[in-house]
């Protein structure tokens, strides 16, 4: 069993991906601290979205500590671990726009059931069918997602009702709620580039892993803006 | 923060800092162990007062028809095991289900919803047997059918994720007052349940998220000043319930196990849990 606090296997001077393993741990884990404390701070109707922001963080911090691990002991990719911190925070990412907004969220639960389950389907191959297909269902759960959260009216588009709820929001929620959508449409949208890049054998994209970057990395960079910055978007709509 | 909150938080740490240590699994039955003889039998060690000190409780004419009804369904439930291992499982799982979820919605909405109870139980059922599914497969070797699927196509993402699914879907259809603190506390626990082996997982969900919070609501119920007089009080049936165990073990060690340990224990905490859920139905009404 993996032994992280007494028996931590240190990060290699020149192991950039190593580092973003550690740098995610701890920046999350710090996130984790603050948020909570933040949960003292905030009117009583935040409380519960700060709470879960700092849960996002801490289950996110918990698997980044195994990941630097598995990481520096064997350096291959924790591509399970990854998936088991997206399973438990994703749906929890969805659950702070119910929060601040009040609308309900069974549409976004539906369709955050719809994007992991596909996108597992497509990368694990356990059910058969063609990667291309179950990314083309999972990434058409996240292009409703953004609807529906509003993220095509940053540009003057349609949006879904959380959408509209964020935008009409007072205080400073309505902010905190155009940081989010920037965070779903640009922070999510390197997670269907990393799927691509881990199924392109004999697809019509392959050759997208032979791109000189490691994968790890923009997960790190990625998770830890997503994460964080979503846990921050959310303060900063609580404490207006 | 409410006490209740505070043993859920007691059992976050506990399971975090096995998960951090690296705590060996040849330790987990002795965790198991104490936790259960620590919180989980004693928090049912008490239904012989609480069935008599709620007035809403269900109305036994006497202690004696108390015991009676108690240890008839014991026994009834020990003898299903040793008849069919299949309906005894089946029997305590549903009754676990409910029992489990009952008190898991406390705080998060009342137990009127009887639905809602069975749904939120069976979800941590599911979740808990699901991240530990091939450990289980070895240790249900009584049920064939199960024991001989082939579950090797399958990994433990796949399970979890499934267990998420579920739980998202359970949530989204039910009305809820507190949808997402209950539905954040479940993904706690499924962390746990993923990272940590069965016997860890069930203690650690069983001593602090169901046995800890329904001590303490028993020792408020009661009105005891003194914690320690209202823990001697539950003293005298964990010690029945352990010679319960032990004589079963000694009447045939190999009966129902073929030396299985952990099937024994689940045996044998099925058998307690039968009558303890009637009980707990009633005193959980109003929660």
């Amino acid at each position: 069993m993996l032994n992280f606090i007494f028996d931590a296997a240190s990060v290699e001077p020149g192991d950039f991906t190593g580092f973003t393993f550690f740098i995610g741990s701890v920046s999350m884990l710090a996130a984790t601290v603050w948020f909570l404390m933040q949960h003292g701070q905030v009117d009583k109707k935040f409380k519960d979205s700060m709470l879960v922001a700092a849960l996002i963080t801490g289950i996110a911090a918990v698997h980044y500590f195994y990941m630097r691990e598995q990481w520096v002991l064997t350096q291959t990719s924790p591509t399970e671990l990854r998936y088991i911190d997206w399973i438990l925070t994703v749906p929890l990412m969805v659950v702070e726009f119910a929060l601040l907004t009040g609308v309900g969220m069974r549409k976004l639960f539906w369709l955050s059931v719809v994007m992991l389950v596909t996108g597992y389907f497509g990368e694990s191959g356990i059910v058969g069918g063609e990667a291309w297909m179950w990314g083309l269902f999972s990434g058409a759960a996240y292009f409703l997602m953004a609807y529906e959260v509003g993220c095509l009216s940053l540009f003057g588009g349609p949006s879904g009702a959380v959408g509209n709820a964020l935008n009409k929001g007072g205080g400073k929620i309505a902010d905190g709620g155009r940081m989010l959508q920037w965070f779903v449409l640009v922070g999510w949208a390197i997670y269907p580039l990393g799927y691509m890049m881990g199924t392109d054998a004999g697809q019509w994209y392959e050759g997208m892993s032979s791109i000189p970057l490691d994968m790890n990395v923009v997960y790190n960079i990625g998770d830890a803006i997503n994460k964080i910055g979503f846990g921050m978007a959310v303060w900063y709509a609580a404490k207006g | 923060m409410s006490k209740i909150l505070l043993s859920k938080l007691l059992g976050l740490i506990l399971s975090l800092s096995i998960i951090f240590f690296g705590l060996e699994s040849s330790y987990s039955t002795l965790l198991f162990l104490i936790i259960m003889l620590t919180i989980g039998i004693p928090h049912g060690s008490v239904d012989h007062i609480v069935a008599f000190i709620n007035p809403k409780a269900r109305r036994f004419k006497s202690k004696f028809i108390f015991y009676l009804v108690y240890l008839s369904l014991i026994i009834a439930n020990t003898i299903l095991w040793i008849i069919s291992p299949f309906i005894g499982l089946a029997l305590f799982l549903v009754i676990s289900c409910y029992h489990f979820g009952e008190t898991q919605v406390i705080g998060f909405h009342n137990t009127s919803n009887k639905l809602l109870n069975f749904v939120v139980g069976a979800n941590i059922l599911l979740s808990l047997f699901l991240n530990n599914i091939i450990e289980l497969q070895g240790i249900l070797n009584v049920i064939p059918f199960f024991s001989e699927f082939d579950l090797s196509n399958f990994n433990r993402v796949f399970f979890l994720l499934v267990s998420v699914s579920v739980l998202m879907i359970s949530v989204i259809n039910f009305d809820i007052k507190r949808k997402v603190p209950l539905y954040a506390e479940i993904t706690i626990l499924y962390m746990i349940f993923y990272h940590t082996d069965l016997l860890t997982s069930f203690a650690i969900y069983f001593g602090f998220c169901h046995s800890l919070p329904m001590l303490i609501l028993e020792f408020e119920e009661f009105n005891e000043k003194n914690i320690i007089k209202f823990y001697l009080k539950t003293l005298p049936f964990t010690i029945l319930s352990l010679i319960f165990g032990l004589l079963l073990y000694i009447y045939d060690s190999n009966l129902f196990t073929n030396d299985n340990v952990i099937l024994f224990i689940f045996i044998i905490i099925s058998s307690l849990t039968l009558p303890h859920v009637f009980i707990m139905k009633d005193f959980v009404k109003d929660k």
